[in-house]
């Protein structure tokens, strides 16, 4: 993630550019869910559209690789390419994972700076 | 100013909601194209950010409905989008979109694409008032502030085509002032105009609210009454009559006492009533009122198979009874 773009896109408003991570991590929640369902469905137009929705969201908040796989998810579903469709929740939990160990990172060294202080 | 966003991604609608806000703007959000449609349609939104990529109805279908809807208000529309091939921007702003912006957004330059947005809505509303206004002042006569010749017999052809396809009548009445020439004469023209004036204004105080009066030319006025038959125009005319005569006129050359004489027709005495029948005939109704010796009022008369057909209706309204 790159954090300081994002918190320069919040207007230096960090506590709103946390907020807005809270609520990704609920709407990851319920979008992975149905890009599964979709996947095994093979709704080819619904994991295009969630795909699409994951990529705004992604890009909103600076999260490069987590658009990145968001727009491979847009393009299988296009193209009707099922079987690059089927990597992809497995990369997505993947980064999901990498994404919160690095706010969590973050978080710590925040907290560590600050008593520092 | 209210802004409408559509947009189906949560965390772009509160980046958006927020700055928007904050930019002294209200915000309306919807999370779909259908909901953005229903809520265009019944709030005054004239400033609005359409995602293209939106469930149930996309910003593109959208755009082409706001235009297609033809609103007496321009609505200024932004389209969000995260495609940015030259085709897709041509594909968009030929569906109606004034600006088109790609994702994410840049917020600075959204505040000033709205800012654009604003000054070409203002600018519009306040031509969309001159034109209003214009159009009221060519409307009216510019002495009595009646309406003028154009617009009442533009008002009546109106109220002819209402008064056919509804089936009800409707009456004119026309006014002439008496001896208005010997007025102008005596007092001069000043004095005439303030005559004139006078009698439209007490002749609009005493007409019923639906009711029109306007210049026809010279000291004649036109009085058009929808819903009003042959047996009701007299008695109105009657009344007309006596909020002139009844009370001596104040103008700088004193008192005067001023009378008028009216002519009423109905479309009643027509079989397919037109403009030119109704003014011919309230016409003759008033020159029969002139020589009859003026301050009076004259009725044209219904043609003998119309007052046959009335005396039959009352015949058997009492047979019923």
């Amino acid at each position: 993630m790159n954090y300081r773009d994002a918190l320069e896109r919040m207007g230096g408003d960090e506590p709103f550019l946390e907020d807005l991570l809270d609520l990704y991590f609920k709407d990851f929640a319920t979008k992975y869910f149905r890009i599964q369902k979709a996947i095994e469905q093979e709704n080819f137009k619904l994991m295009e559209e969630l795909g699409h929705g994951l990529k705004g969201a992604s890009a909103v908040l600076s999260l490069g690789p987590l658009q990145k796989i968001s727009f491979d998810l847009e393009m299988a579903g296009r193209e009707r390419y099922l079987e690059k469709a089927k990597e992809i929740p497995l990369l997505l939990a993947h980064e999901l994972q990498r994404l919160k160990e690095f706010l969590e990172k973050r978080s710590g060294q925040a907290l560590e700076a600050q008593m520092g202080k | 100013m209210k802004v409408l966003i559509a947009e189906d991604d949560i965390i772009s609608l509160k980046l958006l909601e927020r700055n928007i806000k904050k930019w002294d703007y209200e915000a309306v959000s919807k999370r779909n194209g259908e909901e953005a449609w229903k809520a265009i349609r019944q709030d005054d939104l004239q400033l609005v950010i359409l995602d293209w990529m939106m469930p149930e109805m996309n910003g593109i279908e959208l755009c082409k409905k706001i235009r297609q809807e033809k609103k007496s208000k321009y609505i200024y529309i932004i389209l969000l989008t995260s495609r940015d091939r030259q085709q897709d921007m041509i594909e968009g702003l030929s569906a109606g979109a004034d600006d088109y912006m790609i994702k994410p957004v840049n917020l600075l330059e959204l505040r000033a694409r709205l800012q654009k947005g604003k000054r070409i809505i203002e600018l519009e509303d306040s031509l969309l008032e001159s034109h209003k206004r214009l159009t009221e002042l060519a409307s009216r006569d510019s002495l009595t502030n009646l309406w003028n010749r154009a617009t009442i017999l533009k008002f009546l052809e109106e109220e002819l085509e209402q008064s056919s396809r509804a089936n009800y009548p409707s009456s004119v009445i026309m006014v002439d002032i008496d001896y208005f020439k010997k007025i102008n004469d005596t007092y001069g023209h000043c004095i005439g105009d303030i005559v004139l004036t006078k009698v439209a204004s007490r002749l609009k105080k005493s007409v019923r609210i639906y009711d029109r009066v306007g210049r026809y030319g010279g000291d004649e006025m036109l009085i058009i009454l929808p819903n009003c038959g042959s047996n009701e125009v007299g008695p109105i005319a009657e009344r007309l009559c006596l909020s002139i005569s009844k009370r001596k006129m104040k103008t700088s050359a004193g008192f005067l006492a001023v009378t008028i004489t009216l002519g009423c027709a109905s479309t009643e005495s027509f079989s397919e009533p037109s403009v030119d029948g109704l003014i011919q005939a309230s016409d003759k109704a008033l020159y029969k009122g002139k020589n009859q010796g003026r301050n009076r009022v004259a009725v044209a008369k219904l043609p003998r198979i119309l007052i046959k057909r009335q005396k039959n209706e009352q015949k058997t309204l009492f047979q019923n009874l």
